[in-house]
């Protein structure tokens, strides 16, 4: 009988989906119809052809007949289905509240799952787009008697042919290296990001370009004719993807260079916009005249077959010979590391996204839990509903038909709002994601696999446990759940402790979430609360890239500044500003350092920066001893110094530091060189930051600007209001010093603090609490439907108990002592969890303990106000249950 | 879902209905069969158009009134063999009964005239 009804059903269902098969079938049966006609009237004697026409004739127009019995079955299959949703609509629109939860939970459920996947996949699995990205390395070396950050990827010239040469287990290797790029635009001078790229790189990469054509070996040679290849962001940005670009010859640092390429959109190794084949030489000359010359990241290919333990091994014995030749470049002792090129880029941006996805995906089972929970609710109250409709002689199979629909209709409405969901989480991840941390090729879009997973999962949620009331009620025992509801018990047993147990996971994990969105908030406060030791408001920064040909020297540089800061300084708005060589929170140059009569074993360094006068008073850095230097001495090139709080008390502990010499050995090493580089301390400031926000400060020393014509330099201006409002005024000062001159990241300090050094942190924080919002959220509407039905459920006995002389308050204890004691025994079990599990916090956190009571407190606190909270609605109206009704109740 | 069974459109249907649900009374049969067998049993007297038929036997199929195989006719053809359903049992019992009564009813206003 039911598979005689499933098989209509089917039947009819199949007319939609597979029209043809009904076409066909029709066919085949007046044809059938007519073959026999025909051969009866041939045996009543017609000849051959009259046959056939008798028996067409007799059967009338076919083609009418079949046209006419198919649109019946199409409308009949359409009524059908029309029926069965428009009964379920109505099913789900009498209890509004349960139909939004459900799909709101749903929706959670496969949004955020499929977005925060999208961004691990595209992230951290697959941020390249290049073919055998998986085997490239790079090498890192590190001083073992330091922190994990000290350590460096970037090798000279001679080190990286070294390198090359020697070792075994790379089948090819390159180094890049960036380079300023200028070059004339019209009006003004643009600024490009250059990459210096060694020979074989674009077969390292793999990727043909998309016009013109890739560096091929003759480009590297010496006296070959001048190329370069171009970004594919940069030709639509600055050529408006104007094929006509390619061939054309640019001026690029003074030299004419004829662009014979354009990348793919996805290519952007090193984030550069322009790339220049350099071949690398044992003699290490500069590649622009007058500049330092370019120091070289290395990255090989491994060699098939060779694991990265191999690798790390030959690639020690390799650096234990090169520390012989170069001294100077390795520290005494020091490890090698082998570090992947993901995890280079993206490697400190790990952690974070791992964590994000151990929330989603606890988020995840939340959704599912709570979901579940909500259908076995709503199917146990309906289980009546479908024993006497059973009993009325509604088929099994008319049940089942007739809940699927209503999953289904659920299952969809959630599947469309969970990929609208996820679609505008992407985006919104993206946005606050900090840019820095992901490398310029990665493209982060929505993983289609990832999203068909997330909505199988969800469809298959509330078809499973829509359906459990459908096969309990036509269980062979029909009467059974009539009986009991007579009885006014509160259901089956086994059935309640599934719901409880639900409840408890749902609270433990919530509790989990909660305690490290709350840890990651402090940390952040933290963060946000730390000193820099100046002060970053109304300044206005901006680099500013002098052409190389013409500013070579320290006179040349002066001659730029000291015009450029006298008109600045008069300009409305303006304070005061300075030269500098390095922006906060980062310092300068590094230098090994010298103080007479000091004898140490170890390397003593420090940072150093070129500054004018202003520099302290424009940051609002407090001196705390002697001076700093005046315009005078900064005018004469005087060899004096500023040196801060840490340098003073790190090299001369408690002597006084004014009038000591010290000697910044580096700056003879500068391309242009300052012989003797003896300085004489005349000042100590305050300490500020000056290895980012999260390091403690290092030795630092402020030398005047004039002493050198090398390295970046740039200005600081203080302003009394909006720093941003005076943009345009500074670029026009410095357009009217030198028209060449090109102004790169100029903005306010206080916006590229934020963006550089708070986006990280925040975007953790802000997704793990937006996760724990949500949490708590599906958590609280958890505990409210379990406790609203188990007391629905015994509306019957607490009227019988309050006949018998109960009060008011017994009831309430009686509902509130069910609900708290699941929700104590979650946050129990969650207080277990989240002691076990906060050591994968540890990496991310700042200055707070992964076990902070204050943080576990809140927490705990919170969660049982809110469960309490849920459950006190359902007590309410509980003790307000009248005895003589609740007896009559059902 | 009621019958509209007080329509005169509906009247020659239902006629039509009545005699394919009694054709099968005794047995599965095919399309053809059907025609065949009204053809005989009204000596020629009701002249259903063939085609006719179909359209009637799919709706009474839809209706559950009708179960429909695919099987092998006596001549080894592929033919969709029609049989009464439990409910189609029922309907023919209810029709006959409303149309003895009918038939009877006119018979009688007939010959008091």
């Amino acid at each position: 009988m039911r598979a005689g009804h499933f098989n209509e059903i089917w039947q009819r269902l199949r007319v939609l989906f597979k029209p043809k098969q009904l076409d066909r079938d029709l066919e085949d049966e007046v044809a059938f119809h007519l073959a026999m006609r025909e051969h009866k009237n041939h045996a009543q004697g017609m000849d051959e052809r009259e046959a056939g026409y008798a028996a067409r004739r007799q059967f009338g127009n076919s083609t009418a007949v079949k046209e006419r019995t198919r649109e019946m079955w199409i409308l009949t299959s359409l009524e059908t289905l029309r029926r069965d949703f428009t009964y379920a609509l109505r099913t789900l629109t009498k209890k509004p509240g349960f139909t939004a939860v459900a799909i709101v939970t749903l929706a959670l459920g496969i949004g955020a799952s499929t977005a925060i996947f999208s961004v691990i996949e595209n992230v951290l699995l697959e941020p390249f787009p290049y073919p055998d990205a998986k085997r490239f390395m790079t090498v890192e070396i590190h001083d073992a008697s330091r922190g994990e950050s000290a350590g460096r990827a970037e090798y000279s010239a001679p080190e990286y042919l070294d390198y090359i040469e020697k070792n075994h287990v790379f089948d090819l290797a390159i180094a890049d290296a960036s380079e300023e790029v200028l070059y004339n635009v019209g009006e003004g001078v643009e600024r490009l990001h250059g990459v210096l790229v060694t020979p074989n790189t674009f077969e390292f990469f793999g990727l043909p370009a998309l016009r013109g054509r890739v560096l091929q070996p003759a480009d590297y040679e010496p006296g070959a004719p001048p190329v370069f290849i171009l970004r594919y962001k940069t030709w639509m940005a600055n050529f408006a993807g104007d094929p006509g670009a390619l061939n054309k010859t640019f001026v690029l640092n003074g030299v004419a260079r004829t662009l014979v390429g354009i990348m793919p959109p996805r290519f952007g190794w090193g984030d550069g916009d322009v790339f220049i084949p350099v071949k690398p030489t044992r003699s290490e000359t500069p590649v622009i005249p007058g500049e330092f010359p370019p120091v070289w990241y290395l990255m090989g290919h491994l060699k098939l077959g060779v694991s990265v333990q191999q690798a790390h091994a030959d690639l020690t014995v390799v650096a234990n010979q090169l520390a012989k030749v170069y001294p100077k470049s390795y520290p005494e002792h020091f490890v090698v590391k082998i570090v992947s090129a993901t995890d280079m880029v993206v490697g400190h941006f790990r952690a974070t996204l791992y964590l994000t996805l151990g929330a989603v995906a606890l988020l995840l089972l939340i959704s599912c839990a709570n979901l579940a929970n909500l259908l076995l609710a709503r199917a146990t109250t309906r289980e009546k509903e479908f024993a006497i409709r059973a009993a009325l002689g509604a088929g099994r199979w008319r049940l089942i038909r007739q809940l699927m629909v209503e999953s289904l209709i659920l299952s969809f409405c959630g599947g469309v709002l969970g990929i609208a969901l996820a679609a505008v989480g992407l985006n919104s991840i993206v946005a606050m994601m900090p840019q820095v941390t992901i490398p310029a090729e990665t493209e982060i879009s929505l993983n289609l696999p990832v999203l068909a997973f997330a909505l199988a999962v969800a469809m298959l949620t509330p078809l499973i446990f829509g359906l459990i009331p459908a096969l309990r009620a036509t269980r062979d025992d029909l009467e059974k759940p009539l009986r009991e509801s007579g009885k006014g018990t509160s259901g089956s047993a086994r059935q309640g402790h599934l719901r409880d147990a639900v409840i408890v996971c749902e609270v433990a994990l919530s509790f989990t979430l909660l305690v490290g969105a709350g840890l990651l908030m402090r940390s952040f406060v933290a963060l946000c609360g730390v000193n820099l030791g100046l002060r970053p408001d109304h300044v206005l920064v901006s680099r500013l890239p002098l052409p190389s040909e013409r500013y070579k020297t320290a006179a040349q540089v002066t001659s730029f500044f000291r015009p450029l800061l006298t008109r600045v300084k008069t300009l409305p708005g303006v304070l005061d500003a300075a030269e500098s060589s390095a922006f906060p929170p980062y310092g300068g140059f590094l230098s090994e350092i010298e103080i007479p009569g000091k004898v140490h074993r170890d390397k003593w360094n420090a940072l150093f920066q070129l500054c004018s006068e202003g520099y302290f008073s424009v940051l609002r850095i407090e001196l705390k001893e002697g001076r700093t230097f005046d315009a005078a001495e900064v005018n004469d090139a005087r060899k004096v110094a500023v040196v801060n709080k840490t340098f003073a008390h790190r090299y001369f502990g408690n002597e006084n530091p004014i009038g000591q010499r010290v000697r910044f050995s580096d700056l003879e090493n500068f391309p242009d060189r300052v012989p003797d580089p003896w300085f004489e301390i005349v000042g100590v400031v305050a300490d500020a930051l000056n290895q980012g926000l999260q390091e403690p400060p290092q030795p630092e020393a402020w030398l005047p600007y004039t002493v050198s014509g090398s390295g970046q330099r740039g200005i600081l201006v203080r302003t009394s209001n909006d720093p941003m409002m005076l943009m345009d005024s500074v670029r026009r000062e410095v357009w009217a010093t030198d028209r060449s001159v090109a102004l790169t990241y100029t903005g306010s300090m206080e916006n590229f603090i934020n963006s550089q050094s708070f986006a990280g942190p925040r975007f953790g924080f802000v997704l793990m609490s937006a996760f724990a919002a949500v949490g708590l959220l599906l958590v609280s509407i958890g505990v409210y439907s379990v406790v609203a039905y188990a007391t629905a459920r015994r509306t019957h006995e607490i009227g019988i108990r309050m006949a018998l002389g109960a009060t008011r308050a017994d009831a309430l204890k009686l509902v509130l002592g069910t609900g708290m004691r699941i929700i104590g025994l979650g946050v129990g079990i969650g207080l277990a969890a989240s002691l076990a599990l906060s050591h994968l916090l540890a990496s991310q956190l700042w200055q707070v303990s992964v076990h902070d009571p204050a943080t576990i407190a809140c927490v705990a606190a919170l969660l049982l106000t809110t469960g309490a909270l849920a459950c006190w609605l359902p007590a309410r109206r509980a003790t307000g249950i009248e005895p003589t009704l609740a007896l009559r109740h059902e | 879902m009621p019958e509209k069974k007080a329509q005169p459109t509906e009247l020659l249907q239902g006629t039509l209905d009545l005699l394919i649900l009694k054709s099968l009374q005794s047995g599965p049969m095919h399309g053809y069969g059907v025609a065949e067998w009204i053809h005989e049993c009204s000596q020629d007297v009701l002249r259903v158009e063939e085609g006719a038929l179909y359209p009637a036997l799919h709706r009474l199929e839809l209706r559950g009134l009708l179960s429909a195989q695919w099987g092998m006719s006596d001549n080894n053809r592929r033919a969709k063999f029609y049989a009464l359903t439990a409910a189609g049992r029922k309907q023919l019992a209810q029709e006959t009964d409303y149309w003895q009564r009918m038939s009877g009813a006119v018979a009688r206003i007939l010959q008091t005239a």
